[in-house]
């Protein structure tokens, strides 16, 4: 059943590429939406397949590949990685749908989409090390070729940024696995967490250290993060919410499923350290948000930002924390993606992104009140207003990490409060005030944009407040995976988080490897 | 096959007693009878050559392959009494040698007939090389090593200087030939020293026992010698220095063989005299090469990121791949020398693809600068979509069948310890994975306002010419191969890891390093 | 000591003096003429050489081959290419030559060192005399029947390939197509762009 979610998008792919046809046509364009409407609907029934009662990978398929590597197909779904799924699904569906009907080469362009949804679900159904790698590898150079042929202004530079940053984050990556499945002297790469015990403390420090840099690199955390405010302000609108909905998220997936997940031991030791790390990461990205004048730019430093708060509660690796780990990575999935739209749009009708120029899009009449209304949902989401996603996921992992380290996750809070002044900057200077500020002279109209084209923000807008108003849904569905990962609770406040324990549903047993 | 033929007539009664089992060298044997009919033929005239040249030299390397398919995993026995071997791994390189051949005469012929040279005496002078580089790989005496490794010297020589009125050519000759014969002089060094050292046998297992015992400093000088010319013959840094001005001056279906078959022999060069012979000696010489493997690795794949002509990239790009392979030589284990066979077919695909698509290239356009190829999506899709995947798998990202490769050579070499190998190794993947993507970037991603004037005016592409139908079937069976070997790649391994275990030298080796390995830890 | 060993000491010392003197006159002297007529002087002192080591019929090949054909072929050579090429003068050559020297008389001195040093097998092997030249083709049709055969190809294809690299091609043109060939590789040398890649187009259209 799994594999099909790898069939579609990459089957289909490869037919977009040797179809007869004129590779300039729109009908590239439907086939691919056909083909993730598919993909999409597909995830919905393995999430009606998917038992959240039963711990470990659900739905698992198995096939002998190259045994002599140790690499297995080996495909299975939990709750942590279900949800990435669906919004792998969701997000590639919504920048095909987003994307401009005169964009150059859509045959091309289709296919790429359609490759890269397929690597990353590849890589979130991967229950193999080197099986993860090789998808997390397959996904370089399509994503390079969407930013180097449709990107920005400064896309060269970019592209080539990303490509190296991220073929090295794959290399560390891989000397990790390495380290870790061939310690015992037989290549196992399944996702056992007892192979970190045959292996010594410090060479375990050593592995998780490379393992951190490499996705420290994707997720992204300072000071690994130079890449991406190039790389998603350089790139068209649907690659950005693509890049920075989806592809960030591998990178906290492999935090927590390797880093957290294979190396228990070790991530105990560094804990501390983790959360310090991320505290410096959320208080950079917000603090350089603040001083960005293109709003593309600025809403790429608020993912930096943002991500930080997984790290902390990854860090902290309590029960609450790590549900809010989660909960974070699929609410600012959401989030960013209803922002990058957005910002697309402003940008299309207006064409500039800069705050010093732009003034007043609210405007009922002449401006862009819809696009107008959906940032400031938006905004409000990020920054974590109460009845969006982003508060449910920013209570929970600071929540659950006040009881472990109280000072980092005080300044992870002084960062969520950074959000709130750099968004309301940007709606301020950009959506409020009066349309015909001078300098302009003339009277501004902004041309409408249709209603079909404002949908998948909707959707979001949606989806989003859906999360935030009833959240156990989803709650229910990750519990499972999140209780898996945590690690005995730290001496600090060890009553306060026993008391927490108890007051939401408690797993009877610590699950055992998956 | 044992008994093919014994020794006839009079003489001494005990000579003609002897087997020689000459039934392993067959496929040379129909390798030397096309070359034999190449010359024939030629003498009927060019026209009557470039028509008939072709099928022949199909037919011989063709019969070569099915030949060393049915020698697999046949009962081994010395022929020529000692100075030939036909084991596992032999078959396997000869096998490589012989198919780099054939795909490289493929993607020939429309070129050797547009420069005007003569058809025939090309194929010949090639299919010599295959002959000398395919005794090279199974050679198991001194002699025979050095009349083999001489056979493709010279003849690589008499390629690379075919072109002979062009300059770079002849630069390209003559550098080859003085380095090369430098190197085969310190060969031959080398080998009277070892020589000297049994006492007068020649054959490498009698040279493996002599040294055993005699651990003095000549033995360290005729390693360093053997090392030398082993070097010399992979390409490995310092001992490279011939390898661009060559590989840019040659003709390029020339250059194609020179980096796949000339290379898989001097592979099987390598582990006959230093994992067969110096295995006492395998500390030092395992040092050497990890330096070696070290630095080309590293200087190959740095340096490659400043060219502008293609065929110099490639060849530095050469020289870093050696240099992976390499790892899989240092690492004396089952899985290090069946990397290192893997590698050397993927290998064979990867590169041959890549040349085929730059010979179509020069031969639409004239030009072998990189700059040249911007904007070539629009003009030619075979040729981007060719080498783009080429040289992505060389560039080893999955799902291409170079990715496969490397993961196996990285996960020998991390399996065996290697872990500064391996380390240098992944970095220089990423730089290498740099350079090949400017030549992508080139291609695809330029638009056509910003193509180079040779793609903008792109002549008609037609495949009517003879010589030009080769050239694509070439193009594509590469192209597929590695495109699509890589998810089918287990029958691959498979084959790699019986080539080791069906030869005993190897396994010999791999049980005396485990032994050693046990007895320290 | 017989009258044999202080011979054989005389006769070693004579062809191994003509021998080192030799090449060095071969490597040292300016005149390529004489470097030739001095590398036949080094060829017969190592027949001789092979002589005392009871290999005649090695003395022979030695003698026929390298001085009779090789060394002739090289005079002939030099008649033929009697270009006169007014040569600029290398800098540093003074430093150039004392490195080498140094470079090479460290190589001696290792080589020395190492042959001093070594245990050889000694006596060796017991000199054949007379039968050498039969039981030479014996092994060469016994256990060198192998590289003997496969000389006869390099021969072959050395001598193709000399003829086919020296002679005067009488057409140069592409077979099938008739279109006249200038027998060089097919890329051509273009000349350097000033600037390998063009300036920034500012022109350049942005995508959202």
């Amino acid at each position: 059943m799994l594999s099909a979610l790898l069939l579609i998008p990459l089957v289909g792919a490869l037919l977009l590429l040797v179809w007869p046809g004129d590779p300039e046509s729109q009908r590239w364009r439907w086939a691919t939406l056909a083909l993730l409407g598919l993909q999409l609907f597909w995830s919905l029934a393995v999430l009606l397949r998917f038992d959240p009662a039963i711990g470990g990978a659900q739905l698992l398929e198995v096939a002998p590949w190259v045994g002599t590597l140790g690499l297995e197909y080996r495909l299975g779904v939990d709750g942590l990685s279900l949800p990435l799924v669906l919004i792998n699904g969701v997000l590639s569906f919504v920048a095909v749908a987003v994307t401009a009907a005169d964009t150059s080469r859509p045959r091309l362009y289709h296919a790429l989409l359609l490759l890269i949804s397929g690597a990353v679900n590849g890589a979130f159904l991967a229950q193999n090390t080197l099986l993860f790698f090789l998808f997390y590898e397959l996904e370089l150079i399509p994503l390079w070729l969407l930013i180097a042929i449709w990107g920005g202004r400064n896309r060269a530079y970019a592209a080539t940024k990303f490509l190296i940053f991220t073929a090295l984050s794959g290399m560390l990556i891989l000397g990790a696995f390495f380290g870790l499945a061939l310690a015992t002297g037989s290549a196992d790469f399944s996702f056992n967490p007892l192979l970190a015990q045959d292996v010594g403390l410090g060479v375990q420090l050593l592995l998780l250290g490379a393992l951190l840099v490499g996705f420290g690199i994707k997720i992204p955390l300072v000071p690994f993060h130079t890449w991406l405010p190039d790389a998603h302000t350089e790139a068209s609108t649907p690659v950005s919410v693509l890049l920075a909905g989806v592809l960030l998220k591998l990178g906290t997936y492999g935090l927590l499923r390797f880093c957290l997940g294979l190396f228990p031991e070790a991530w105990g030791v560094m804990a501390p350290w983790l959360a310090g790390w991320a505290a410096l990461s959320v208080l950079f990205g917000s603090l350089a948000a603040i001083q960005q004048q293109d709003m593309k730019r600025m809403v790429a430093y608020s993912s930096v930002g943002h991500m930080g708060y997984v790290l902390l509660a990854a860090a902290a690796a309590t029960p609450v924390s790590l549900q809010g780990a989660l909960f974070q990575m699929i609410s600012h999935g959401l989030i960013s993606a209803l922002l990058f739209l957005l910002v697309g749009v402003v940008y299309s009708a207006t064409g500039t992104r800069d705050m010093n120029v732009l003034r007043g899009l609210l405007n009922p009449q002449r401006g862009l009140p819809l696009t107008g209304s959906l940032m400031v949902v938006g905004v409000m989401a990020s920054a974590g207003i109460p009845g969006m996603a982003g508060f449910v996921a920013e209570f929970l992992v600071f929540r659950g990490s006040l009881v472990a380290f109280p000072l980092q996750t005080l300044l992870c809070m002084v960062g969520s409060g950074l959000t709130a002044v750099y968004f309301l900057l940007l709606v301020n200077r950009a959506f409020f005030g009066r349309l015909d500020t001078p300098p302009t002279t003339q009277q501004v109209v902004l041309p409408s944009i249709p209603l079909g084209h404002q949908i998948p923000a909707m959707a979001l807008a949606v989806a989003i407040l859906a999360i935030g108003l009833l959240p156990q849904g989803l709650g229910s569905l990750m519990e499972r995976s999140s209780f898996a990962l945590t690690l005995p609770p730290r001496v600090i406040a060890a009553s306060l988080d026993s008391a927490i324990s108890s007051a939401t549903t408690t797993p009877a047993i610590r699950l055992e490897q998956g | 096959m044992t008994v093919f033929c014994t020794l006839a007539g009079g003489g001494a009664p005990a000579i003609t007693a002897l087997q020689l089992n000459a039934g392993a060298i067959a496929p040379e044997s129909a390798v030397l009878v096309a070359l034999l009919a190449c010359l024939l033929v030629d003498l009927a005239g060019e026209e009557a050559a470039s028509r008939w040249v072709p099928p022949i030299c199909y037919g011989g390397l063709g019969t070569a392959l099915v030949l060393l398919a049915l020698q697999w995993n046949a009962p081994l026995e010395p022929s020529f009494l000692g100075s030939f071997l036909a084991d596992n791994l032999a078959i396997a390189f000869r096998g490589v040698v012989a198919a780099s051949t054939l795909l490289s005469l493929l993607i020939s012929w429309r070129y050797v007939e547009r420069s005007g040279t003569p058809v025939g005496e090309y194929a010949a002078i090639l299919l010599a090389a295959t002959l000398g580089a395919m005794f090279l790989c199974g050679a198991t005496d001194l002699v025979s090593i050095f009349i083999s490794l001489e056979t493709l010297s010279v003849s690589s020589y008499l390629l690379s200087g075919y072109m002979k009125r062009d300059a770079r050519s002849g630069e390209a000759a003559l550098k080859y030939l003085l380095v090369g014969s430098a190197a085969a002089a310190v060969f031959l060094y080398g080998a009277s020293l070892l020589y000297g050292l049994t006492g007068g046998e020649t054959s490498l297992e009698a040279v493996g026992v002599a040294l055993q015992t005699s651990a003095t400093p000549v033995t360290a000088l005729a390693l360093v010698f053997v090392l030398a010319t082993v070097a010399f013959k992979i390409a490995a840094v310092p001992f490279h220095q011939w390898t661009p001005d060559v590989y840019e001056g040659s003709p390029t279906p020339v250059v194609a063989f020179l980096s796949v078959g000339s290379k898989a022999a001097g592979f099987a060069l390598a582990l006959r005299l230093l994992v067969g012979c110096f295995e006492s000696f395998d500390a030092q010489w395992k040092v050497l090469f990890t330096v070696l493997a070290v630095l080309s690795m590293t200087l190959g794949n740095v340096v490659a990121l400043a060219q502008t002509s293609m065929k110099r990239m490639l060849a530095y790009s050469s020289i870093g791949q050696a240099g992976f392979v390499m790892i899989g030589l240092v690492c004396g284990t089952e899985d290090g020398y069946a990397a290192m066979v893997l590698y050397m077919a993927a290998y064979l695909f990867m590169n041959l693809g890549a040349f085929a698509c730059i010979i179509l290239f020069s031969l639409r356009t004239g030009s072998d600068r990189i700059s040249d190829y911007a904007g070539l999506y629009q003009k030619d899709p075979l040729i981007t979509l060719g080498l783009s995947l080429c040289l992505l798998s060389l560039g080893g990202i999955p799902p291409m069948l170079g990715f496969f490769g490397k993961i196996y050579l990285f996960f020998a070499g991390w399996a065996d310890q290697q872990y500064l190998l391996v380390v240098v190794g992944l970095i220089t993947s990423v730089v290498s994975i740099y350079y090949y993507i400017s030549v992508i970037k080139m291609m695809v991603v330029k638009e056509p306002q910003e193509a180079s004037d040779v793609v903008k005016a792109y002549p008609e592409i037609s495949w009517s010419l003879t010589g030009m139908q080769p050239l694509r079937a070439a193009l594509v069976g590469c192209v597929l191969v590695t495109a699509i070997g890589g998810i089918l790649s287990n029958p691959l391994f498979t084959w790699a890891n019986s080539a080791v275990a069906g030869t005993p030298m190897l396994q010999h080796a791999i049980a005396a390093s485990e032994s050693a390995v046990a007895a320290l830890g | 000591m017989t009258i044999a060993s202080v011979t054989q000491l005389i006769c070693f010392v004579a062809l191994s003096l003509t021998l080192v003197l030799g090449a060095l006159g071969v490597v040292l002297l300016p005149n390529i003429v004489y470097s030739a007529f001095l590398l036949a002087g080094v060829f017969l002192s190592v027949a001789g050489l092979y002589l005392l080591l009871n290999a005649s019929f090695v003395a022979a090949a030695q003698v026929l081959v390298y001085v009779g054909a090789v060394n002739v072929l090289i005079l002939f050579a030099i008649m033929l290419v009697n270009k006169k090429e007014a040569m600029a003068e290398i800098p540093g050559l003074l430093l150039r030559r004392v490195l080498s020297g140094a470079v090479c008389l460290g190589l001696f001195l290792l080589l020395l060192r190492v042959d001093l040093t070594t245990p050889w097998a000694v006596p060796g092997p017991t000199p054949l005399g007379e039968d050498a030249t039969t039981l030479i083709g014996i092994h060469l049709f016994s256990d060198y029947l192998l590289p003997f055969e496969l000389a006869s190809v390099l021969l072959l294809m050395a001598m193709i390939g000399a003829i086919v690299l020296a002679r005067r091609d009488v057409y140069s043109s592409d077979v099938i197509t008739g279109e006249a060939a200038d027998q060089g590789l097919i890329e051509k040398e273009r000349t350097p762009l000033l600037l390998e890649s063009p300036p920034r187009d500012t022109t350049l259209l942005e995508k959202v």
